[in-house]
């Protein structure tokens, strides 16, 4: 594999995961808890767009279009449901309810769609191969979506009424409250446009690799790790942490640290030295645990005041 | 399966999950650590005890207590970076740390002496029972239902003493915010780290008492699934009451066992049944939390 490709594959890592991550640390700026049901909504997604494009027989675009507004409105009935009552609870018993959300809806796709692996109806990816590396036009869609999404967030926070609202009501939403801002409404949109992205990010994993019930479970540690990353709450956070975890999974397969140890070929310590594939969903959580030791606040993050 | 060799079963495996759902309370419960990598301690529980009786050819009890140390320093290493962070942060860590663990044994096969299709996802067989030798087959699982109840009956003594201690004043107060302990001059870190080393030291001793009872373990019995039942008894029987943690243990347990009966009267296959079970365990924990904060059993509110 040359080093183009390595830097391919990890930009196409870092998109997914920013369209994960961007909801997840939104919801958390909103509603200050770690919602670990964000990419089992990401996985309903997924599930209602095999259904429209499989079942149904429509086109790839329209379904995943559809599906991810559909399961967009879905998290927020079960918002309405659930989380709005609440509102006052501390964190870690929103947190925990957000487990059991989780857990019934993977459970309850498994049970609907089965535990096998399947696949959207779309023809057969020719891939753009050159001397240095190959992309197929799924991954292309990744990048591009992906850098839509980033480009939507930045106009949305900052070139828009709403975006302002957003920041206020998190900042503090009794102020936001008590100068007219509905905050509940601005929940709402809030879920909308997190569990939306997500499930775009998440129908954009099934096309380029396949769909299991899983999925979301084998993805929330690197999304969680890309959000606290960059700073939780924080969407440039989200973004830039995406993508250090897109490089840092990537390189750290393709590194040879037997090569850093013997500094670069001027001592002789050590053979070859690999990271095991095995291992490749262990350098997200090694990561993680290591901002958390480091650095909890995260890059972006701000010292907490008082 | 006879009905007395099923209820034997059943009551082994609520004693033992009665052991986990009392490590987690004494973590989250007690002292408000939302720890969503529990399962580690399972695991590595059974894998070291198996590790010392089957590899280095030990008996059982040091299998148990090597296992029990082992877990127990897991639980105060983790903590080091994770002791001061918000709750959160917790429980995304300790999920992490359990997953790095689980990978390890997934891609080690060594470490279990190696050989073919040992270790790794194939898993290790042939884990001595103790004491085996002695009874019939018959006879053997009330023996070992026995051991699993004097462990059970040890570790609801120990964690029972230690919340109604002092020690357990201190825990109590540092769930409701760092400020007053640390006012009262208390280490917060130390005690985070000390509840972690002693609730994983007895996760450990459920990871022991089930590697050696099913006589087969793999990595893909310590998903990350396990934990989270091990939170619905937690919860469903009252956080902060060792009493309601059993409660809790006894009820998600005769849910989870007696459902799988169901397939011989309704038409359903047993991949969907599985599935429906955890939906049912999902949503009984988000009903929980809604309407009964508190569980089954209320935590007994004490003034000193």
């Amino acid at each position: 594999m040359t080093v183009v490709q390595v830097v391919i594959n990890s930009i196409v890592r870092a998109s997914e995961l920013t369209l994960l991550s961007l909801g997840l640390t939104i919801v958390y700026d909103m509603l200050k808890f770690a919602n670990f049901a964000h990419t089992e909504f990401a996985v309903v997604g997924v599930y209602l767009a095999l259904f429209l494009n499989v079942t149904l027989g429509l086109p790839i675009i329209p379904a995943a279009i559809i599906a991810s507004g559909a399961t967009g409105v879905f998290s927020i009935l079960v918002d309405r449901a659930v989380f709005k009552k609440m509102r006052s609870s501390s964190g870690i018993i929103i947190m925990v309810t957000s487990l059991g959300l989780a857990i019934a809806l993977r459970n309850a796709i498994r049970a609907i769609w089965g535990a096998d692996a399947q696949n959207y109806a779309v023809p057969l990816q020719t891939p753009i191969i050159t001397e240095y590396f190959r992309i197929t036009p799924v991954q292309i869609w990744i990048i591009l979506v992906g850098l839509a999404a980033m480009f939507a967030f930045h106009l949305l926070l900052h070139h828009t009424k709403l975006g302002k609202a957003m920041r206020a009501s998190s900042d503090n939403p009794e102020l936001a409250q008590a100068s007219g801002i509905a905050t509940e409404k601005i929940i709402t949109w809030v879920w909308f446009m997190a569990v939306t992205f997500a499930s775009l990010g998440g129908i954009l994993i099934g096309l380029e690799t396949y769909i299991l019930p899983y999925m979301g479970f084998a993805i929330i540690v690197p999304v969680f790790c890309a959000t606290i990353l960059g700073g939780i709450g924080n969407p440039y956070g989200a973004m830039l942490g995406a993508l250090v975890l897109g490089f840092a999974e990537n390189f750290g397969l393709y590194i040879d640290f037997g090569n850093i140890i013997n500094l670069g070929g001027i001592l002789n310590f050590s053979k070859e030295l690999f990271i095991p594939t095995g291992y490749k969903p262990a350098i997200s959580f090694v990561l993680l645990i290591l901002v958390l030791l480091i650095r909890p606040r995260g890059i972006l993050g701000k010292k907490k005041e008082g | 399966m006879g009905l007395v060799n099923f209820l034997v079963y059943l009551s082994i495996m609520m004693g033992i999950y009665a052991i986990l759902s009392l490590s987690l309370n004494l973590q989250y419960g007690f002292t408000g650590l939302a720890n969503f990598g529990h399962v580690v301690f399972f695991c590595l529980g059974a894998y070291i005890s198996t590790i010392i009786v089957l590899v280095f050819k030990m008996p059982f009890i040091l299998g148990l207590f090597g296992g029990m140390v082992v877990a127990g320093l897991f639980g105060y290493i983790i903590s080091i970076p994770t002791a001061n962070l918000k709750e959160d942060y917790w429980a995304i860590a300790t999920l992490a740390a359990a997953e790095i663990v689980r990978i390890f044994f997934l891609n080690e096969d060594w470490v279990v002496g190696g050989g073919p299709y040992q270790g790794g996802a194939f898993g290790i067989g042939g884990i001595p029972q103790p004491l085996r030798s002695l009874f019939s087959a018959h006879t053997y699982p009330f023996f070992y239902l026995a051991i699993v109840l004097v462990c059970l009956v040890a570790t609801y003594i120990i964690i029972n003493t230690l919340t109604q201690s002092p020690f357990g004043r201190v825990i109590k107060s540092i769930r409701e915010g760092d400020n007053l302990p640390q006012a009262l001059g208390k280490d917060v870190k130390r005690f985070r780290m000390k509840v972690m080393a002693i609730g994983g030291s007895f996760g450990g001793l459920a990871g022991c008492l089930w590697a050696h009872y099913h006589g087969f373990i793999s990595p893909n019995q310590f998903l990350p699934l396990e934990t989270f039942i091990i939170w619905a008894m937690v919860i469903v029987g009252g956080k902060a009451n060792n009493k309601g943690a059993i409660l809790g243990a006894v009820i998600v347990m005769i849910f989870y066992n007696s459902t799988r009966f169901l397939k011989d009267y309704i038409p359903i296959e047993a991949v969907t049944l599985a599935s429906l079970r955890m939906v049912a365990i999902g949503i009984l924990i988000v009903v929980a939390m809604l309407f009964m904060k508190e569980g089954l059993i209320k935590e007994k509110k004490t003034l000193y």
